[in-house]
């Protein structure tokens, strides 16, 4: 899975993380056992399977943050849905309509009101803290208090906002109340608020917390717990014997974080890591022998985009000189060979993007018409256009050249890998492309500002169809959004309003599929490819059902027959010396 | 007149003494071919540095007698990126250096002519500029900037290459101010811009011209470093350093990325080393103040 | 004496500040800040990001901010990491020390290889040996350290597995290992990068050495020695050595300050955590308190080494004092 990495300079994805997305996160072991067709996994342990076994885990980057309600990262999410249990867990299906499919954690069971506007949670009188207190009610409400607070400066805060607040009726139950009865209500409450300890946070002012040491203890309640955090170099966690839910199998997990890609890579091929999850189609192609290590391909939510910036970059409200126009961008696309690039970049491993939309989720549709790569057609739809081909190759029209930029950042390297494939390919056009490369701090201030000309966009989405308004509707053109290419057409607004706003799932779809089509038509962006997400791991490791957006959800019942257990296996639950 | 004489035979002594050093004429020889290459590069390939041959079936090819350096991942043919890199690499560091030179020679001449108080702030200001290690810099500039075109990288890192030499320049100058030519001419009169033209710079040059070879090995490490971090020149141009960088990822594999380009570093820069080895030795060492030369050290 | 001292400080903390401050601008400067990079999700609204930015005072005018990070600093007090959510102090105290050790023990090494072999050259100059050694110096002098690194992580932790590919310490083990395995642990994860660095620096050094040799051969206490009955390599040896160490310490001294600075490429290739890879890193985020507070260490570091280097010859070379 790839992660959103802001701080440190990684040559791989960093997708625009939505929130929402996070929701696909959640570990699900529960149902992940219980729904045993093993896909793409190892034959499963279908008997109880032996305790211990330490795995070390290749990090791209460091973990930021232990505070769930500060995450703002992949990486950071993958720990805290270690350390921490949600109220109840989202289902193998990943359903976001009321509560199909969840299963309870810290809640054991829940009622709804007669109107929906309110549902009562029970909490699990077993449930405890790793520090022995147990998990109560008040906790519930603290949290979502704490996260609805401004001087604490969530990430998540704007999910929240249908969630009215949470009363306490005694120490084990705690309501819920909505402002309004929506089709998502129960996943926003259970998935963003993730339920933390006041007797533990609450004594330092919210403002302070994201500083303060006390929210880098990670305690929380879930199957693993934080025993040590030497940032740069190592995070390590160990199975809570006396956790409600009972302990996981592994003794041990260390996440060892490493400052590129290559060093990565190298630690994993030397043995050093048992597990990355960003192998690349050559690192695959050697490990066709490999009797130490397997690949595994999982599916995520992402998608690249080539995106044109449809308004002037020096002044935003008039259109773009070139990109302005519907025609040039048709022409542009045409002049891509998409299926050649994901070759070339991905090898067989490639997966081909049909729209705004990742392949996986329920309103994808791989059928959709597509603008076709026509070399020829491109260059007569310029011409007609007006861009006529000057004596360098490159075309003018009224004195300016059809020059522009191509923004990525530095961290990325199949963005950079595209960027230059892109290059030749418009230039046979008659386009001449400038790549700026940039550092990833700089590309999203300039994405966030649409000072750029075109650029390649990764994102990450989630099951639900909220996300789209974000990226390509008229709303999401301003700061709080994330429609960098200022993409606005009121048919496609009225669209997605209507998707999200029905309970009915076929509806959903048919809403969503004809403002895809819409978008494709009017190509603000070329849909460039999935990245592929290939895990390298032990093979010693016998994991459970890998579920479709979350390599960790299941990882607690992951474990190591004893008789190929290695020295780092052995260690056992000693303390250290 | 005594000054141009001796400066004459000065510099044809220089130039005798160091084409008899046998380390300089196998680094003119390797510096030649280096140089005939570059500027021969269309001819001696068939492709275009730049072409994409086939991106799905000709890319990352090992060496072959079609592609004798092999293609890297986008099919571009890599013996052609190789030579017109040596364009790139060679240029920038000529440009630099020319800079840089020119620059410093102009400051420690300045420097140590004039003396007193200018002498002091000029000479506190390079050392200022010596405590910021010059890789930060120019990573920090790029931040601001953006990936910066040839022209803007040739002044950066002449902008940080010049101290050396100013210092270097201006003890010789120390050495220099009170020979009898230079008193002389000041008794005559002559302006003391003109002195420093005419009598000075010419004989304080010495140490500067063999900081400028050495100079020139560095600026080529300098830039192939620059590019490794990827902040050097843009795509689609190649250089020596920016080959590495694109294979930097897949070094095992695709070794030719590596190997090729820095072995075409490693002959240039031991070339450029060698002969201005061989020009410090032509220059009697004795000349120097006190301490071996200080441009024998790399310093980040 | 004294005053030479106290103008020569003077003029260091000019130069610290100086630095320091051009630092503090052009970082400021560079598009996006932390708070846009970290929180860069679409569910993030403009007024969470304004929010944090106000927490963090990056919403004053810049020379506001500078004031407050210049008294602050000069308190000891070094602000709040927001690349690595930890104090600077804390991240710096961790970086700083594993790059001294790197930079330290390659520094000892190299000046320990760099003055016999210069030596070696000198006892004959001109002879086969001094000739090899020569050629070979200035191979290792013409190679790019990053090319160097790349190549022997290859060569001993890929291909011939005998060495660990990067980091300071193996990551789980560590800690379980008896005292000694400890020991060879560290010194396993040292081996790679303190010998690249070293080759690299020996090379430089033991060319200037064997040039200061040179510059004293012809002194008149050489030929005294020699007519003494001395042979060549035994006045070298016995003699030369000690007079052309000199130069050497006070190269020594330069290199000083290029230790906190000089092992980046170093330290990306073998993932070495250390100052070099911290600063770029932090460059890279807009960590501003961290790339300032870095810059200002490796400053520091510098002109220091620089004082101190001034300070030997003077105190050595009477010829010096007196200029």
């Amino acid at each position: 899975m790839t992660r959103h990495l802001p701080a440190l300079h990684f040559a791989m994805n960093q997708p625009t993380l939505s929130a929402r997305a996070r929701l696909s996160w959640a570990p699900l072991v529960l149902a992940a056992l219980i729904a045993a067709g093993c896909k793409g996994s190892e034959p499963n342990a279908t008997a109880s399977g032996e305790t211990g076994g330490t795995i070390v885990v290749a990090m791209p980057g460091d973990v930021n943050t232990l505070l769930p309600g500060l995450v703002a990262s992949i990486g950071d999410r993958e720990l805290t849905d270690l350390l921490y249990d949600r109220l109840a867990e989202i289902g193998p299906d990943l359903n976001t309509l009321g509560d199909k499919g969840f299963t309870p954690r810290l809640a054991d069971s829940w009622n709804w009101a007669p109107d929906s506007m309110s549902i009562t949670f029970h909490i699990n009188p077993k449930a405890k803290w790793h520090d022995g207190q147990p998990v109560r009610a008040s906790d519930v409400r603290f949290s979502l208090n704490l996260v609805k607070d401004p001087a604490f400066g969530s990430p998540v805060a704007v999910y929240v906002g249908n969630i009215d607040s949470v009363s306490v009726r005694d120490s084990v139950t705690a309501v819920a109340w909505f402002k309004q009865h929506t089709p998502e209500e129960f996943y926003d409450l259970v998935y963003q608020v993730v339920v933390v300890p006041e007797h533990i946070l609450g004594n330092t002012p919210a403002a302070q917390l994201k500083t303060a040491d006390v929210g880098r203890r990670g305690i929380g309640s879930g199957r693993f717990r934080l025993v040590r955090w030497e940032p740069g170099q190592r995070l390590e966690i160990v199975a809570d014997t006396a956790n409600y839910r009972g302990r996981p199998k592994l003794d041990r997990i260390v996440f060892a974080p490493s400052p590129d890609f290559s060093s990565a890579v190298t630690r994993f091929f030397a043995g050093d890591a048992d597990l990355f999850d960003q192998l690349r189609p050559e690192n695959i192609a050697k490990m066709a022998g490999d009797t130490v290590r397997r690949a595994v391909r999982y599916p995520n939510l992402q998608y690249a985009t080539f995106a044109f910036n449809l308004v002037d970059p020096k002044q935003p409200t008039r259109p773009h000189p070139i990109f302005g126009e519907r025609a040039v961008r048709r022409a542009l696309t045409m002049a891509i060979d998409r299926h050649a690039m994901l070759r070339n970049a991905f090898d067989t491993l490639g997966v081909p993007l049909y729209g705004p939309f990742p392949g996986s989720i329920a309103v994808a549709d791989t059928t959709l018409p597509q603008i076709p790569y026509d070399t020829v057609a491109a260059r007569a739809l310029l011409d007609s256009a007006g861009w006529v081909a000057g004596l360098d190759g490159i075309r003018v029209k009224n004195g300016r050249r059809l020059s522009f930029g191509l923004m990525s950042p530095s961290s990325s390297a199949s963005r950079h890998q595209y960027a230059v494939l892109l290059q030749a390919a418009l230039r046979k056009v008659g386009a001449d492309v400038r790549l700026e490369e940039t550092d990833f701090a700089s590309f999203v201030a300039k994405q966030n500002t649409h000072a750029f000309d075109t650029e390649i966009s990764l994102f990450a989405t989630d099951p639900s169809v909220s996300g789209f308004k974000q990226t390509w509707s008229t709303a999401g053109i301003s700061k709080d959004g994330s429609n960098f290419t200022a993409y606005s057409n009121p048919m496609v607004d009225a669209l997605l309003d209507s998707a999200t706003a029905t309970f009915d799932p076929a509806r959903t779809r048919a809403y969503a599929r004809r403002a895809f089509e819409t978008i494709i038509e009017d190509a603000p962006a070329v849909w460039l490819y999935q990245p592929p997400t290939v895990m390298g791991i032990a093979r010693r490791i016998r994991t459970t059902n890998m579920r479709a957006d979350e390599y960790w959800a299941g990882m607690d019942e992951w474990w190591i027959p004893a008789d190929q257990r290695i020295a780092r296996d052995k260690i056992g639950l000693r303390p250290l010396p | 007149m005594p000054s141009s004489a001796r400066n004459q035979s000065f510099g044809a002594l220089l130039f005798a003494r160091t084409l008899r050093d046998s380390r300089s004429k196998f680094a003119l020889v390797v510096l030649g071919i280096v140089v005939l290459a570059a500027a021969l590069a269309p001819l001696l390939t068939p492709y275009d540095p730049a072409a994409q041959l086939d991106i799905v079936h000709l890319r990352s090819l090992a060496p072959s007698f079609a592609h004798p350096l092999g293609t890297d991942v986008y099919s571009r043919d890599v013996l052609s990126r190789v030579l017109f890199g040596a364009r790139v690499s060679l240029s920038i560091a000529f440009a630099a250096v020319a800079l840089s030179v020119s620059f410093g020679i102009a400051v420690g001449v300045i420097a140590g002519y004039a003396g007193g108080a200018v002498d002091v702030v000029l000479m506190r200001l390079v050392d200022a500029a010596l405590a910021i290690p010059r890789l930060l810099l120019i990573i920090a500039v790029v931040a601001l900037w953006g990936s910066v075109s040839v022209p803007v990288l040739i002044v950066l890192i002449a902008g940080v290459s010049w101290f050396a030499v100013s210092r270097l320049v201006r003890a010789e100058v120390l050495t220099i101010r009170d020979r009898e030519y230079v008193v002389a001419a000041r008794a005559l009169g002559v302006s003391p811009w003109r002195i420093m033209l005419r009598h000075v710079a010419p004989n304080a040059m010495g140490p500067g011209l063999v900081n400028a070879t050495l100079a020139i090995g560095n600026v080529i490490l300098l830039e192939a470093g620059l590019s490794y971090l990827g902040i050097g020149v843009r795509p689609p141009t190649a250089s020596w350093g920016s080959i590495i960088q694109d294979g930097a990822e897949r070094v095992s594999d695709l070794w030719w990325l590596t190997v090729f380009p820095g072995l075409a570093i490693l002959i240039t820069v031991f070339a450029c080393n060698a002969l201005g080895d061989a020009l410090r030795d032509a220059l009697d060492p004795r000349q120097l103040p006190l301490t071996a030369s200080e441009d024998l050290v790399h310093r980040p | 004496m004294r005053r030479y001292l106290a103008g020569r400080l003077l003029q260091a903390v000019g130069v610290v500040l100086m630095v320091t401050t051009l630092t503090f601008v052009l970082v400021h400067l560079a598009p996006g800040d932390p708070v846009s990079a970290a929180l860069n999700g679409p569910g993030v609204t403009e007024t969470v990001r304004q929010h944090w930015r106000e927490s963090y005072g990056l919403d004053r005018p810049l020379g506001e901010q500078y004031v407050r990070w210049i008294s602050n600093a000069a308190r000891g007090e070094l602000g709040f990491s927001f690349s690595h959510r930890r104090p600077v102090r804390d991240v710096l105290a961790d970086a700083l020390p594993r790059t001294m050790l790197l930079a330290g023990l390659s520094f000892a090494l190299s000046f320990l290889v760099g003055i016999v072999v210069g030596v070696l050259q000198a006892e004959r100059p001109g002879g086969t040996r001094d000739r090899w050694l020569g050629r070979v110096l200035l191979l290792l002098y013409s190679v790019p350290d990053f090319w160097l690194a790349l190549v022997a992580l290859l060569a001993f932790s890929y291909w011939l597995p005998l060495l660990p590919a990067g980091g300071i310490v193996d990551p789980v083990m560590h800690d379980y290992l008896s005292t000694g395995g400890r020991i060879a642990d560290r010194l396993k994860h040292l081996v790679l990068p303190v010998v690249t660095l070293t080759l690299l620096s020996a090379a430089s050094i033991a060319r200037y050495q064997r040039s200061a040799l040179l510059d004293v051969l012809p002194s008149d206490w050489m030929r005294t020695a020699l007519a003494k009955g001395l042979s060549f390599r035994a006045a070298v040896r016995q003699h030369a050595v000690r007079n052309a160490l000199l130069p050497t310490i006070t190269l020594a001294g330069l290199w000083l300050p290029s230790l906190a600075a000089g092992t980046v490429f170093i330290e990306k290739v073998f993932s070495w955590p250390g100052m070099g890879l911290v600063t770029v890193n932090a460059i890279g985020a807009r960590d501003y308190p961290l790339v300032t507070a870095g810059v200002l260490a490796i400053s520091v570091l510098v002109v220091l080494g620089a004082l101190l280097a001034d300070l030997a010859v003077a105190l050595v070379d009477p010829r010096v004092r007196l200029s």
